[in-house]
């Protein structure tokens, strides 16, 4: 078994309109088992393209993304369904739950179109239930909690079904400081009690400095990358100065 | 920037809401555009308003500026309500909502005379082909082209008040504080069906209650009148919509409380079957209200038209009949019976000719019929009386008649040994005929008439030789009488040709309202289910599973009313049954399955065009 979970190689995408617009310029990445990373970059840098592509949300438009050993651009759409929901878990900035199910149910949803047997999923309900802390807010509909409850429910969601890659969009863009704060130590300790490979994109240096390394993309290009030392605070401070040499929005910084 | 620039851009820019209602508008217009065609053509003068006929078209044309009156409402509200969202953007950048009224006015007002224009340009450029159509329908020649001036005018003066009348009356539905509720929340819950067990006792024992008399005392029916017909009609529409709710909520929660819950893509479909329970139930009943009319106005109206042969033959036994009264003169008599004799030898060549006579008392309408006599006319079994007995026969349709009369015209008295209630002559002639043995008739002293009867083969066929026979022998009123049932069954044919077609449009309205009905809805939810599952695809759903959930929901917004429509109108067919022909309910039964293969085809149709909206 490789230890590389996600291997992107010379990763090109292109919108094709009126007027064809490159976003990624052929990027190369590699996302080792159990790492946690962040992208950084101004906005319309392509970091969120970049996500998309390796959710199999976007199509690539040439290159090639390897995901524990498989290729999901050789899936039909049943099979990418299928990958995405075993593979891959998502979060997402609006939180993207299901209004017509209980938090519960939403919880269980990856777990039910997989016909998981009523056993397994009760054990497994628990365990993240339990581990995220939202035991109470169970048989509740999604619209009677609030933003930072829902992204918990959000990231219950991602992981009950173990999937080997962690894909989270500006998970905390939608949420204020202290419900952000209190959703990134969750990552954290995900990453570190069940192993999970975590790719992330944001554009805030505080929610980056969570991670082991951040990469930084501008203009549909890698730029740059650090790595975590053992000084979070130093961290924090390395990103904020590249950030700032790059530009776009974050002088204020 | 003007106001009235704002109201156009609106439409232009936000065609697609717009379209669907200009649509339906388009649609009724047109329908009822049609109608007129045919009330107003020349042809139609013919028809006494007095008539049932009249009186009919008259009704229809009522019913269906009613009904388009309410679907234009409806579907006025249904656009206001996928409008309000972007009316609170108005709203809130400081429109007032006066203002908000006025504009939404205008654009209803723009569209409705676009609509109005559109459908009388389409009805005037169709309108040579539908009356073409009409004129095969009607098999009525001289159902020819005209230039129909008064439908367009009444169609122009009656819409154009309509129109007015509804934007005036659904702008006030505007509410700000709704449309800038509407902006501000992202998610909007409807209110769950909530289980109202009372309220279906309740309603279901009031039906019923109303039904009984039906049954078992239709005098209260007859002294309530059409005040207890209107009571009982709400109060069905009532139960029928509380079932319906009611049995949603159950089977929602029967499905929940299933095993199978929590497999596949059953929990999307029963969680979004219970979140918009209310609304789905709403448009399931309205379906099912307009599709139990569709098949109602058709059986109904078939019925009437499926046994004209029949009918016809019940009151006017004979091809030609001739009574030939004491004050007409002899020559006179022998004439008419040449003439009906050598024509019907040219023309047909075969023939069945009867001849009888009766004598009656004219002034309690009663005829007497020697034994001899009733079994010279060709239609019945002949009987044979002993000296005491007699036979009664019925002289109207439908009419059991008075059988002891007979004892007031005789010294000994009679028995009676039976009664035939089908016609031996024309309805309504006398009010019954006593059968009595011949020397009995003999010596009855009333005047008597002289029956001359002619029964013709494949006599539906010769309405050319009934023309030419009735343009020379007329009933003369007190000398002779001619009755035939050939121009009698040409005429009633006529009459339920024009009924089945007037039945004919009203389904077609009352279809095209349900498919509209359906469409809006579709329309409305469109937005809010591709969202969600777009939300979906990206955990992982794949197109096959989103295909499943999108199928038997639509099934259930389509299936589920025709099964409602079709079980009223079973148990409507089957209260009435006795009225009824077999060969009617075996008519229905392929009526109703070619409806369903139309929904079943259009099921697959809407399935497909809606996945490709959902997901483009």
């Amino acid at each position: 078994m490789s230890d590389m979970i996600l291997s992107v190689q010379q990763l090109h995408k292109e919108y094709v309109g009126e007027v064809n617009y490159k976003a990624l310029k052929g990027i190369d990445f590699q996302l080792k088992r159990n790492e946690f990373v962040s992208v950084m970059g101004p906005s319309g840098s392509g970091k969120t393209t970049f996500l998309n592509c390796i959710s199999t949300i976007d199509r690539l438009t040439n290159g090639s993304i390897t995901i524990n050993q498989n290729n999901p651009y050789e899936l039909n759409d049943e099979g990418l369904a299928k990958f995405r929901r075993s593979e891959l878990g998502f979060v997402f900035q609006d939180f993207n739950l299901v209004h017509t199910l209980t938090v519960e149910e939403n919880i269980l949803l990856p777990l039910t179109l997989d016909v998981v047997n009523a056993k397994e999923m009760k054990s497994r309900l628990a365990e993240v239930v339990e581990f995220l802390g939202i035991e109470e807010i169970m048989k509740k509909r999604t619209f009677e909690i609030s933003g930072g409850q829902k992204q918990r429910v959000a990231i219950a969601r991602a992981v009950i079904h173990q999937p080997s890659l962690l894909l989270a969009d500006e998970p905390t863009g939608n949420l204020d400081s202290k419900a952000a704060n209190s959703v990134m130590t969750l990552f954290q300790s995900i990453h570190e009690t069940f192993q999970t490979s975590l790719l992330m994109v944001t554009h805030d240096p505080y929610v980056a400095s969570f991670a082991e390394r951040v990469i930084f993309m501008q203009d549909g290009m890698l730029y740059n990358e650090i790595q975590r030392g053992d000084h979070k605070q130093q961290f924090y401070q390395e990103i904020v100065d590249t950030l700032t040499f790059l530009g776009g929005g974050y002088h204020e910084l | 920037m003007s106001f009235n620039h704002i109201v156009i851009q609106n439409i232009l820019r936000d065609k697609w809401t717009y379209i669907s209602y200009f649509l339906s508008s388009v649609f009724s217009i047109l329908v009822f555009f049609f109608f007129l065609i045919t009330a107003f053509h020349p042809m139609m003068d013919a028809i006494d308003p007095h008539s049932s006929l009249g009186i009919t078209m008259i009704l229809c044309s009522i019913i269906i500026y009613t009904f388009s009156f309410v679907f234009i409402i409806y579907s006025m509200l249904a656009f206001l309500k996928k409008k309000t969202k972007s009316l609170g953007v108005f709203i809130i950048s400081g429109a007032s909502t006066k203002q908000v009224q006025k504009m939404v006015f205008r654009e209803n007002m723009l569209i409705a005379i676009a609509a109005i224009i559109t459908a009388i340009v389409v009805g005037v450029i169709v309108s040579p082909l539908f009356l073409m159509v009409v004129k095969n329908v009607l098999e009525a020649d001289s159902f020819g082209m005209y230039v129909p001036v008064q439908a367009i005018a009444m169609t122009f003066i009656l819409f154009s008040v309509l129109f007015l009348i509804v934007s005036k009356i659904t702008t006030r539905f505007i509410k700000k504080e709704k449309a800038v509720r509407l902006l501000k929340a992202d998610v909007t819950q409807e209110k769950l069906i909530l289980p109202t067990p009372w309220r279906l006792l309740l309603s279901i024992l009031v039906s019923a209650a109303l039904l009984l008399p039906f049954k078992f005392s239709p005098d209260i029916i007859d002294s309530l009148g059409i005040v207890y017909f209107i009571i009982l009609f709400i109060s069905l529409l009532m139960t029928i919509y509380i079932v319906l709710t009611q049995g949603i909520w159950f089977t929602i929660r029967i499905l929940q409380k299933s095993s199978a819950y929590y497999r596949k893509t059953n929990m999307l479909f029963v969680s979004n079957l219970q979140a918009k329970g209310n609304s789905h139930a709403h448009v399931i009943y309205l379906l099912s209200i307009l599709l139990v009319a569709v098949f109602v106005t058709t059986s109904v109206l078939y019925s009437s038209y499926y046994n004209v042969k029949e009918n016809t033959e019940a009151v006017y036994p004979y091809s030609f009949q001739y009574i030939s009264l004491p004050d007409n003169p002899l020559e006179k008599e022998q004439q008419d019976i040449e003439f009906m004799e050598t024509t019907l030898e040219q023309t047909v060549g075969n023939f069945d000719a009867y001849q009888s006579a009766f004598k009656t008392d004219e002034d309690r309408r009663i005829g007497f019929m020697s034994n001899a006599n009733f079994n010279a006319l060709g239609t019945h079994q002949a009987i044979t009386l002993n000296d005491n007995e007699y036979y009664v026969v019925a002289g109207n349709e439908g009419i059991i008649p008075n059988t002891d009369a007979i004892q007031d015209y005789v010294d000994d008295t009679l028995q009676y040994v039976g009664l035939e209630e089908r016609m031996i002559l024309s309805t309504g002639f006398r009010a019954v005929y006593y059968i009595i043995p011949d020397a009995i008739y003999e010596a009855i002293n009333y005047p008597e008439y002289h029956v001359f009867a002619y029964e013709l083969e494949d006599w539906t066929e010769k309405r050319d030789l009934a023309e030419k026979i009735e343009s020379q022998i007329m009933t003369e009123p007190g000398e002779s009488y001619v009755a035939s049932k050939i121009s009698l069954y040409a005429d009633e044919l006529f009459v339920k040709r024009i009924l089945f077609f007037i039945g004919f449009m009203l389904s077609l309205i009352f279809l095209s309202a349900a498919m509209s009905i359906l469409y809006f809805y579709l329309q409305t939810s469109l937005a809010g289910e591709k969202e969600k599952y777009l939300g979906i695809r990206k955990i992982g759903l794949s197109m096959k599973e989103i295909s499943v959930i999108v199928t038997r929901e639509l099934a259930i917004l389509i299936f589920v009313p025709f099964t409602i429509a079709t079980i009223l109108l079973f148990i409507v067919l089957f209260s009435i049954r006795d009225s009824l022909s077999p060969a009617f309910f075996q008519m229905t039964t392929v009526g109703v399955g070619i409806i369903l293969l139309l929904f079943t085809l259009s099921f697959f149709i809407i399935r497909k065009a809606y996945l490709i909206k959902l997901v483009e």
